[in-house]
């Protein structure tokens, strides 16, 4: 009885889209990694990830999301105790330590880490008595709830993933409501550590050499793309030359001059978005924005409708962490924002990122399809 | 449970989709502008002006011997290479480029093709490797005419004395395919693939670096956007001293052997000889299959290092260790006395002493000089060779000396166990006899020899026999120093050592003594001869080739009363010890003597 009410209450349309999205992913990965022998493995291993992505997200579909928020904490110490592996025997790669060996594969868990953070700090204001808005000193234990993961990210050091919890959890805790003088506290307190930063030179040059090379380099490129136009302001120069000649119509499924010719790094990860951009052109470009558009939407819609705090806070919660994914990935590969390696929810290469964004998919279509529910 | 409205927190969630829309309205004016706005400019940018990026890849550390002699180099040339995808007729271009070359149109195109499956688009094609100066300097001139080709610097590497210590440096060739997943190569790379040359690889290595040039349509420059150094590799500073190295490789001449001399006192080799050798610099251009499978099929084996890969039977140098076996023990004392007539018989067998008329009657000191068999014969059958065994142990046969050099051997060091184990046969009297004079089943290699008889010139000390000395990075100056590392202290007795090391003078210097070619006006020199058997049988009255002519071994110290230098010869074929191998120590101990007062190593 009770499935059937939740099979026709499963918003289709919602999957149809999510579904829509991942197969646009999948030709950009093709077109991306195509060697001159063929389709890449690569390719093969993303179709498998993306299957194992849609079927994790219909299990997310059975359990009641209350049921997950019980278990939020445990994910989220789980997800820590992962963090802690990987800075003792994780694999290295490019310059920073991510990633734990799983047999042929690897786990990433700065992935999981952001979903289970989001979940953590749903459970803990959703349980929270309090009305009419935070103060400062209230939000020290979800503070507290960041700031672990955070400072675990950064030794890696992974600067994207980093800034992907501070955000995620500042667009949740306006959600939570937080006091207006409590906001103007935290600007104040900002401009203070800002203006330390930038305006005493011995903070700001122990800042700025506790900091890799590459990232360095990343911020000078950033704020003057010329004063390193081989390094890191290469590809961000490259993206724009990749994305600009896309023109209106782009230049057609696997010819995009840029992508193919290797101009482009990392072009199947974090600037994927930039291949899309190239062969599919402007209509292209925006018609997958679109997509994106609507999607948030209609997970904000399920936020709106979902019947406790719980549920809202969850819903909106993953909300806010996708659009950050979404808008950070493609604001960087059109030259709006630095390069830090964030990616494209449901299409960048990687299957930490796309099981753990099913996963999270899976949970708003849950708390969308049990809007009709009554809870005892 | 509580049922809160959530409806505070609904009011807030316009926020979130409010920033949606923005965000992706800002996205798509940002899309507007690039692709539609400006996208004919970038069109052309991408189209005319592409960024090409050229490797430039860093010299490889400089090897010195420990005077700061270079000893590998590094030398500039040029490659003529071809960028397929900028020739803007490729027929063209190769037809040109054949006749500047010199080589048949099918030849560039065979090079082209082979070169298809590895490489990633605009990557340079080598098609003449160390071109000839007409050559890069009509390439040069004739740019305009021949878009798609260009001329990359490189520094290869250059052995400036061929063959000499060829077996230290061993070579460097292209990267291998499983080699570029582990040690974070790149395709076209050259790296160690032996000796040094791959223990210290990554040192040597450097780091590549790169030039961004933009090139038009059809391949030429336009603009020089600036370049990324290479960073070139760590320079290392070896223990090897030139002139002994090179003293050493012309006393062995043309035969085939090997020479270690080491420092007794710190383990520092100074030369490590392997004949015949091979000349690394046909290596790192890639060798020609031709070259390559007539040195692999030379019966000489010119690529093995005889050194640390080769193990002998050691021959009468193997009474050092039967000697000190008995003194340090008890079980000799150096007054007890043998009579040698010529041989001694065992049950059926007659075992011979190399001289056949017979030393006599012998006591220790007089049996070690004149390297009496019948007594060595005596004194093994009576310790039995399980005790014997365990001294050569004691002075490091029979397990490796862990120099940094590859494929080391452990070399043969038998016992009953190991002969009924192996061999399925039980230990008789006969390999008492034979093993006690180094023959039988004894194997050892050159370097365990110089470090024996390095460790009887210091009292017991081992060292792990060593080959760096210090690097320097060559940009920052920055040096670190590799100190001598000892491996274990073995204590032997004052008295019996004395007595050995009396001995092993009296080789040398005394009458009867065997190895007189090593004595030298320079200093006292201590050590022993060796006459490895090849077959055990000769043929009666069969003349002796060459093939079946005895190993000569010498092994020795000097001065003999504040060692130096130890050395270790062996000389394949090469007859008598004393007159084969002793000639050679001698000259590497003279080399090294005659300058250690004015030449200390810094």
């Amino acid at each position: 009885m009770l499935e059937r009410r939740l099979l026709s209450n499963v918003p289709w349309g919602m999957v149809a889209l999510i579904i829509g999205i991942a197969l646009i992913g999948l030709s950009a990965v093709y077109s991306a990694t195509y060697t001159p022998s063929g389709p890449s493995s690569l390719f093969t291993k993303q179709v498998i990830w993306v299957c194992l992505g849609i079927m994790v997200m219909f299990a997310a579909l059975i359990p009641d999301y209350h049921t997950v928020g019980r278990y939020a904490y445990v994910v989220y110490a789980l997800s820590i105790f992962f963090l802690i592996l990987v800075a003792l025997i994780g694999r290295t790669g490019m310059g920073a330590q991510r990633w734990l060996p799983l047999g042929p594969f690897a786990f990433q868990p700065s992935e999981l880490a952001k979903l289970s953070l989001v979940l953590a700090l749903a459970r803990y204001f959703a349980e929270d008595p309090r009305r009419g808005g935070y103060e400062l000193r209230d939000l020290l234990i979800p503070g507290g709830m960041v700031l672990v993961p955070l400072v675990l990210v950064m030794k890696q050091p992974d600067l994207g993933t980093a800034l992907m919890l501070m955000f995620t959890t500042t667009l949740i805790v306006i959600l939570a409501g937080i006091k207006f003088r409590s906001v103007m506290a935290v600007i104040v307190l900002g401009a203070v550590v800002a203006s330390a930063v930038f305006l005493v030179p011995p903070v700001r040059h122990k800042i700025w050499t506790s900091l890799k090379p590459y990232q360095q380099k990343r911020i000078k490129a950033f704020i003057n793309p010329a004063s390193d136009p081989l390094g890191s302001g290469y590809h961000a120069t490259q993206a724009k030359i990749a994305v600009g000649s896309g023109q209106t119509t782009g230049k057609g499924f696997r010819k995009g001059t840029q992508s193919q010719m290797a101009f482009l790094p990392e072009r199947h990860t974090d600037f994927i978005f930039a291949v899309i951009a190239e062969e599919r052109g402007f209509l292209g470009a925006s018609f997958l924005i679109v997509l994106y558009m609507v999607l948030l939407l209609v997970g904000v819609d399920a936020a709106k409708s979902a019947k406790d705090k719980m549920g809202t806070l969850m819903a909106g919660g993953i909300v806010s962490m996708l659009s950050l994914y979404v808008f950070i990935n493609t604001g960087m590969a059109v030259g709006l924002l630095p390069v830090v390696g964030v990616p494209l929810p449901l299409v960048s290469y990687g299957g930490t990122s796309i099981i753990t964004t099913f996963l999270a998919i899976g949970l708003l279509l849950n708390i969308r399809s049990r809007r009709f529910m009554l809870f005892y | 449970m509580q049922q809160d409205t959530p409806a505070d927190i609904q009011n807030r969630l316009p926020l979130l989709a409010g920033f949606i829309v923005l965000f992706a309205v800002v996205l798509f004016f940002r899309l507007w502008y690039l692709q539609v706005v400006k996208g004919a400019s970038y069109q052309e940018l991408a189209e005319n002006n592409r960024i090409r990026p050229i490797k430039l890849r860093p010299p490889r550390g400089i090897i010195y011997d420990r005077n700061g002699k270079p000893m590998v180099e590094n030398v500039l040339t040029f490659d003529v290479s071809l960028v397929p995808e900028d020739a803007t007729s490729l027929e063209g271009t190769i037809t040109k480029l054949s006749s500047i070359v010199r080589m048949k149109p099918e030849a560039i195109k065979q090079a082209l093709d082979d070169a298809e499956d590895v490489r990633g688009k605009y990557e340079p094609v080598k098609i003449v490797e160390e071109a000839p100066w007409d050559e890069v300097a009509l390439v040069e001139a004739r740019q305009e005419d021949l878009p798609g080709v260009i001329i990359e610097p490189e520094h290869r590497r250059h052995y400036p004395y061929g063959g000499m210590a060829s077996h230290q440096f061993g070579y460097i060739g292209k990267v291998t395919q499983t080699q570029k997943k582990y040690e974070q190569a790149d395709t076209g790379m050259l790296v160690g693939q032996g000796g040094l040359e791959k223990t210290y690889d990554k040192l040597l290595r450097g780091t590549a670096g790169r030039r961004m040039i933009q090139v038009n349509a059809s391949g030429k420059k336009v603009k020089d956007l600036g370049i990324d150094e290479p960073k070139p590799g760590t320079d290392i500073f070896l223990t090897i001293d030139l002139d002994v190295q090179r003293a050493a490789e012309d006393a062995l001449g043309t035969r085939a052997g090997a020479v270690v001399a080491m420092d007794p006192n710190s383990g520092e080799v100074l030369a490590l000889v392997s004949h015949p050798t091979y000349d690394p610099n046909l290596f790192p251009r890639g060798i020609s299959p031709r070259d390559w499978v007539k040195l692999s099929n030379d019966p000489s084996h010119p690529l093995y290092n005889r050194a640390v890969q080769s193990v002998y039977p050691p021959g009468s140098t193997f009474k050092i260790v039967v000697s000190l076996a008995g003194l340090d023990s008890g079980k000799i004392d150096p007054k007890d006395t043998v009579t040698c007539t010529g041989s001694l018989r065992t049950g059926r067998k007659v075992f011979r002493c190399w001289k056949k008329g017979g030393h006599g009657v012998v006591n220790f000191h007089k049996a070690l000089v004149e390297s009496c068999d019948v007594y060595f014969y005596t004194m093994g059958d009576r310790m039995g060779f399980d005790h014997v065994a365990e001294y050569a142990r004691k002075l490091g046969l029979g397990s490796k000396t862990d120099i940094v050099l590859a494929d080391e051997k452990p070399g043969l060091i038998p016992t009953a166990a190991w002969k009924r184990e192996r061999v399925r046969e039980p230990w008789y009297p006969a390999d008492n006899f034979m093993n006690s004079i180094g023959q039988g089943f004894v194997l050892v290699s050159p370097i365990q020899a110089a470090q024996m008889i390095g460790a009887v010139a210091n009292g017991g000390v081992f060292y792990r026999p060593q080959l760096l000395r210090k690097t320097r990075n060559r940009e920052t100056g920055t040096e670190k120093v590799y100190d001598s590392v000892e491996k274990r202290r073995t204590v032997f007795d004052a008295a019996a050592l004395a007595e050995v090391r009396s001995a092993l003078l009296g080789v040398t210097s005394e009458s009867g003594g065997t190895a007189h070619g090593a004595a030298t006006p320079l200093a006292t020199v201590a050590g022993k001869t060796g006459t490895a058997q090849v077959i055990a049988q000769k043929t009666p009255g069969g003349k002796l080739t060459e093939s079946t002519q005895d190993h000569a071994w010498f092994i020795g110290y000097a001065p003999a009363d504040a060692p130096k230098i130890a050395v270790a010869v062996v000389v394949e074929h090469g007859g008598h010890g004393g007159a084969a191998a002793a000639p050679v120590a001698k000259k590497v101990i003279e080399e090294y003597l005659r300058d250690a007062g004015t030449k200390t190593a810094q």
